[in-house]
């Protein structure tokens, strides 16, 4: 298995740093999936997340000047990570003003994800620093439990197809509720689906406020889109998509 | 007067006369330029602690007595720096003490294992006003003592806790000493005419101090602290140690972890710096040294208000290093047990060390109070004035047994950082018990003076000052 990536412009290493701030406040530990063209920030559903899951996705090309990966067979050329993401956002921190930075996978007594820095300083002379970031290499019988979701088919919901959105929370003192209007919807896969469905009637979706308030205090830059899809007292789903890195969170909705 | 008779006579064997030790024979040469001020110790049988002196003192009473005292003054803009001191010393131990000397006024303070020693000296150019003097008591034998204050950090920490605001509203500030109730009392002279004062209680208690000799060091660098500054934002909070890496080629900065699996564990971090970004390089054999994270930390807070260069000097791993700022108004020392490789690496006077170590922890174990004069020939000389009370046998890390025998009371009695050394001693003792490796920090202090007898549990003293009626003065002191 091999990986070895390198940035060298300075908004896409910031943008880089973005995100992976981003993740770091959404997962504390989450995969890293590495496949030739992608990469993909993973958190399964598990009850250690509280039943969230994320998945989200860059184009390795509008980050990385240099790539190269080597999978763990030709069948399967795509390597799974598992790491605590504070460690990669912190790395990344030191990264503000560097020339170059580069990633590799390593293995130095364990297997690790070298972050290798190359600072210009005021003298000059460049200084390097490294980061040796520890990582578990995920056995491909795992692989399974972190595919991409599949977008269920969803009935917009605390929304209606007339693009209102409710956001309501409910106490026993006091009920708020935000109206948004004039959202739009995005056109729905199946056709026939949405039909029988009264555009006026809403759906909704009880969720855990702090699951969603840590989802979207993660957000560090305002996404060109927003989709967010309900599925009646199932799931919400947020599809949040910048320039070139798309993601996906996934809330269950409590019993 | 006869209360601090008293106080002084449960702090050591009550017949045990104090063998002094007179700085200036132990060391050889001068350490600082300005010279040592030579003070003459109590001569024999004049033990503070001897029940002659009751006697006297019942005469002394009679006779004037001048206390110690200190008194100065410093502009608004010399707060910030001289906070900036306190809460650097305060990540080396809970405790501070004042020592003004005609040098200036020294700030020392040493944490409880002796692994760490800080001290700031401020020339008395530093200060606006600057007065100080020796107590002297007029009786048959002429004794001299200093001001001995020691401060605990909880409670003068708070007084310069928002450094920015103080340099923004204070327009001056007094320091001076009330030796009859034993308090230094701190005003704050602020804009709009409004006056802080706080009242600082101090204990008695002749202060600690490391002499290490930075000229004899191979290795000296020399950085602009914003370059460490730099570096330090690599490691964690949670880092707790250091590793620097020397070769005359380059320098290495980087996290020292013990090889673990986990992957929530630390990341290993290094930073390579060029020579050129030094402005004094010299390094005379290659080395690597580690030593504590946090006191490096404290060091840099202070470095920032003075923007003076950083001077590093150490040597082989095991022996101390020196980080010190010199500048013209003042000089800061903080010296650091680094981690010692192996016990077979036995240049003699580390191996000397551990065995003194081993003798002292002997006596502290025996509880004996025979006057051994246990003379040590190590690198670092230790000036002590008097027999520190708080000396607890953890400091001795690498005796395990000795940390066993320590017994809780004087752990928590003594000062708040306690609760953090513990933790880390203990741990390193858990490592050592591991490991047949035994990697251990070299402790600087070691078996100097014959004061060995009054490591006597101290508390055991107060235990039995507790019956009398002067402890209600005593209790002021037990919020240190």
């Amino acid at each position: 298995m091999k990986f070895r990536a390198k940035i060298v412009d300075a908004a896409c290493l910031n943008h880089f740093t973005r995100v992976s701030n981003m993740i770091a406040k959404l997962a504390k530990t989450c995969t890293l999936r590495i496949s030739p063209d992608k990469l993909n920030f993973i958190l399964s559903d598990k009850l250690a997340s509280g039943g969230v899951s994320m998945w989200c996705e860059l184009e390795q090309e509008n980050f990385f000047s240099e790539f190269q990966m080597e999978g763990i067979s030709a069948a399967n050329n795509e390597i799974y990570l598992e790491l605590t993401s504070e460690n990669l956002s912190r790395a990344l921190k030191t990264a503000q003003n560097a020339r170059a930075l580069k990633i590799k996978l390593t293995n130095k007594h364990y297997p690790c994800l070298t972050v290798s820095i190359e600072l210009l300083s005021v003298s000059s002379s460049s200084r390097i620093v490294t980061h040796d970031i520890p990582v578990k290499v995920i056995p491909r019988r795992l692989w399974k439990d972190l595919q991409e979701p599949t977008v269920p088919d969803s009935d917009i919901i605390e929304a209606n197809l007339n693009g209102e959105l409710n956001l309501k929370i409910e106490t026993e003192l006091v009920c708020v509720t935000t109206h948004f209007k004039d959202l739009g919807n995005p056109p729905l896969a199946s056709e026939n689906a949405s039909q029988a469905r009264n555009p006026e009637q809403m759906a909704e979706v009880h969720i855990d406020i702090r699951k969603l308030l840590q989802f979207l205090a993660g957000q560090q830059a305002n996404p060109t889109k927003a989709v967010c899809n309900i599925v009646n007292n199932k799931i919400v789903h947020f599809d949040l998509l910048h320039e070139d890195v798309s993601l996906q969170y996934f809330i269950p909705a409590l019993s | 007067m006869k209360n601090e008779v008293r106080r002084r006579l449960l702090y050591g064997g009550p017949q045990r006369p104090f063998y002094a030790v007179k700085r200036n024979s132990s060391l050889g040469k001068r350490r600082r330029r300005g010279g040592v001020k030579s003070r003459s110790f109590e001569k024999r049988g004049q033990h503070p602690g001897t029940r002659g002196r009751q006697a006297e003192a019942r005469l002394a009473t009679r006779l004037v007595r001048a206390p110690a005292m200190l008194k100065c003054g410093m502009g608004g803009s010399q707060v910030k720096v001289f906070g900036k001191a306190i809460q650097a010393l305060s990540r080396v131990s809970d405790e501070l003490w004042l020592d003004p000397s005609e040098k200036g006024l020294a700030l020392r303070s040493v944490n409880s294992c002796r692994s760490a020693y800080g001290c700031v000296l401020f020339s008395p150019v530093f200060f606006q006003q600057y007065q100080w003097s020796t107590s002297v008591k007029m009786n048959d034998n002429d004794t001299i003592s200093n001001l001995n204050c020691k401060l605990g950090m909880k409670s003068i920490l708070p007084i310069f806790k928002c450094l920015n605001s103080l340099e923004r509203n204070v327009e001056s500030c007094k320091i001076f000493t009330r030796s009859d109730k034993c308090k230094v009392v701190i005003q704050f002279f602020c804009r709009h005419g409004i006056k802080r004062t706080h009242n600082v209680c101090f204990q008695e208690s002749q202060p600690l101090q490391v002499i290490f000799e930075k000229s004899t060091c191979s290795n000296t660098l020399m950085i602009q602290p914003r370059v460490l500054a730099e570096a330090i934002v690599l490691f964690t909070s949670s880092q707790e140690e250091v590793t620097l890496a020397v070769t005359p080629f380059n320098v290495c900065i980087k996290s020292s972890n013990e090889e673990s699996m986990d992957l929530t564990s630390s990341v290993h971090s290094e930073m390579f710096v060029g020579p050129d970004e030094f402005d004094f390089f010299q390094i005379g054999v290659d080395t690597e040294i580690t030593f504590c994270f946090k006191e490096l930390k404290g060091m840099l807070i202070f470095s920032e208000a003075t923007h003076a260069p950083i001077s590093i000097h150490f040597d082989f791993p095991g022996k101390p290093m020196a980080l010190s700022i010199d500048d013209m108004l003042l000089e800061a020392n903080f010296i650091l047990a680094t981690l010692a490789d192996e016990p077979s690496r036995a240049s003699s006077p580390q191996s000397l060390c551990l065995s003194q170590k081993r003798k002292r922890s002997d006596l502290i174990r025996s509880n004996s109070k025979a006057g051994k004069n246990v003379t040590s020939k190590a690198l670092e000389h230790i000036s002590r004035k008097a027999a520190p009370k708080r000396l607890c046998p953890n400091e001795t890390l690498t005796d395990i047994s000795a940390l066993e025998n320590c017994g809780s009371p004087p752990l928590k009695r003594v000062s708040g950082d306690v609760g953090e050394v513990p933790a880390s001693s203990v741990r390193r003792a858990e490592e050592v018990l591991a490991s047949p490796c035994l990697r251990k920090f070299s402790c600087m202090f070691f078996g100097a003076v014959s004061s060995d007898q009054h490591f006597s549990h101290p508390f055991d003293s107060l235990a039995t000052a507790s019956d009398s009626e002067e402890d209600v003065n005593y209790g002021s002191f037990s919020t240190f």
